[in-house]
């Protein structure tokens, strides 16, 4: 339940901040803004799925798909 | 008054009018031109605990891994990606499913179980094998093979945008067939992102099973028949057993059987929401959640039991440093393979928070919560601070901490009990932290100047990182990619 608040909690930080208008988005928009990995990742993630139990929550593969953890 | 409600609807109405021909004239494609990227790593480990031979052995792998994404642009709205690659890989514990194949017995190079081979290791030439060696056989390497393609449709105000994919990959013991959806929904001046997604992956198990197992079971028990015929068997004080049973105990897995149900399928649901906060910084959170059913154990990896007694081919002489990698040439025989509850339900939840300092450097953060009902807890925590030392060249030094408690069914080497329902001793379902320090170089060019043929330069990345683990694991992998676009 804890988990869940603090869920909301910041949902609602998220969604309270001021507008950001297109033109002053020039900083947010630089490629090593982006909310994803970088795709040169993707094997250095995907070795991790093995070699760990947890996997998943980083908007990418959350499990299956392989022998793995 | 009639003739300002006139002005003022026909003011609206050119204005509506000119914001659709604008729109129209104005829209920018999703993906300009066609991109193609060539991606590469070479994986190294090395440790102690190789789950294949029980929870201690050689764990040496070597993996590399080529790949190429091709994203095509089919009009202004939609693209299509199309994902292939392989990863081919030698590993010292997966060629220890048949530990004899490197002294010969089994001929070498012959499949690591089939019945072809115990005419000749009936000779009764000195069969030896260790989990500190790696054997020859066939399971040494294997080449995993797959490919995924994905299709996305964006609305004309790129306030919607709707993703459906497909995958198939395929290796020796393994086949699996995955398929999905998202959908992503921006407002509040695209200020605000929320993304809902589902995946579901068919899986389905080749089961391949430690040597001596099988054949337990193909000679129905009889060790002095198939495989075992002249080898012998020795007990834990180096003495040779009487492998007919009727002076003193034999070796006799009982728990052991093939496995029932070779189905392994996972079922996720995937929710994201992610927020601009200012004119410099912007954050996301990541919740799934999965649930996995059928064999989710690892058919490959051996168990043995404390209260059972331990029984063991080739010399000897090497039993009393059978868990030192001064063991060269004596192999335990298993007790049973892992066995692992069909069902499995995980929840990762992670953040992100990425903060623009300066021109010449930005921060990239991660936090991420881990909980399953299997009993294991993590928690991961990462940093990159990506560092611009010049229009075209980025340095990306970063650090990640990770940390897990074991799973309830996890334990050492010959510490689980034969009564025990589930039991495993794959130490990447252990209690262990881990740290991953890592450095890369970027390079852009962002108008494309080189080019080979008709593509030209747009990205190329080469990224190290090393893993250290608390429980003696260690590994280093390089990674590369280049991106073209098509000119």
């Amino acid at each position: 339940m804890k988990k869940i608040i603090l869920l909301i909690i910041i949902a609602i930080t998220f969604s309270s901040c001021v507008v950001v208008k297109e033109y002053e988005k020039v900083n947010i928009n630089d490629p090593d803004m982006k909310l994803t990995n970088y795709s040169v990742d993707r094997f250095k993630t995907n070795a991790l799925v093995y070699r760990e139990a947890a996997s998943g929550g980083n908007g990418g593969k959350t499990g299956g798909g392989c022998g793995c953890n | 008054m009639k003739k300002i409600f006139k002005i003022v609807f026909l003011f609206f109405t050119v204005t509506s009018f000119a914001q659709n021909d604008s729109t129209k004239v104005y829209k920018k494609r999703v993906l300009e031109s066609t991109e193609v990227e060539f991606l590469m790593s070479y994986y190294k480990q090395n440790g102690d605990n190789a789950s294949v031979t029980g929870g201690i052995g050689t764990e040496e792998l070597t993996d590399i891994t080529p790949t190429i994404v091709v994203s095509l642009p089919l009009n202004d709205d939609d693209v299509l990606t199309v994902d292939i690659g392989i990863s081919a890989y030698t590993s010292a514990s997966s060629s220890n499913l048949n530990p004899w194949d490197s002294s010969g017995a089994s001929g070498g190079g012959d499949d690591d179980d089939d019945d072809d081979d115990f005419g000749y290791r009936a000779e009764g030439a000195g069969v030896e094998g260790s989990p500190w060696v790696a054997s020859s056989g066939a399971s040494e390497a294997d080449t995993w093979a797959g490919g995924s393609v994905a299709y996305s449709h964006s609305s004309d105000n790129r306030n919607f945008i709707w993703t459906g994919h497909a995958s198939f990959s395929t290796e020796y013991d393994y086949t699996s067939i995955g398929f999905g959806g998202s959908i992503a929904k921006l407002f509040n001046e695209k200020n605000t992102e929320v993304n809902i997604g589902a995946q579901v992956y068919l899986d389905t198990w080749s089961p391949k099973y430690p040597t001596e197992l099988d054949s337990y079971l193909e000679t129905n028990g009889n060790l002095n028949n198939g495989f075992f015929n002249g080898i012998s068997i020795w007990d834990q004080n180096g003495s040779e057993i009487d492998k007919s049973g009727n002076n003193g105990p034999i070796w006799s897995p009982e728990n052991y059987s093939y496995i029932n149900d070779k189905a392994r399928n996972s079922y996720s649901i995937s929710v994201s929401f992610s927020q601009i906060l200012s004119k410099r910084a912007q954050g996301a959170i990541f919740f799934d959640i999965v649930q996995q059913n059928g064999w989710l154990a690892n058919p490959m990896q051996r168990v043995y039991f404390s209260d059972k007694e331990n029984y063991y081919i080739g010399n000897p002489e090497s039993i009393p440093v059978y868990t030192s990698n001064k063991n060269t040439n004596v192999f335990q025989l298993a007790d049973d393979i892992e066995r692992l509850p069909d069902t499995r339900i995980k929840t990762p939840i992670g953040l992100r928070f990425n903060y623009f300092i300066n021109e010449y450097l930005s921060l990239r953060t991660y936090y991420r919560y881990y909980f399953d009902d299997w009993g294991v807890n993590s928690h991961t925590a990462n940093i990159e601070m990506p560092i611009k030392i010049s229009d075209k060249f980025t340095l990306y030094p970063s650090f990640r901490y990770y940390t897990q408690t074991a799973a309830d069914y996890f334990a050492p080497y010959n510490e689980h009990l034969s009564t025990d329902q589930y039991y495993t001793s794959d130490y990447d379902l252990s209690e262990f932290d881990a740290n991953q320090y890592g450095f890369g170089v970027s390079y852009t060019d962002i108008f494309t100047k080189a080019h080979i043929w008709k593509f030209g330069i747009k990205n190329i990345d080469l990224r190290f990182n090393q893993y250290n683990r608390s429980n003696g694991l260690s590994a280093w992998i390089v990674s590369g990619a280049i991106k073209f676009v098509m000119q």
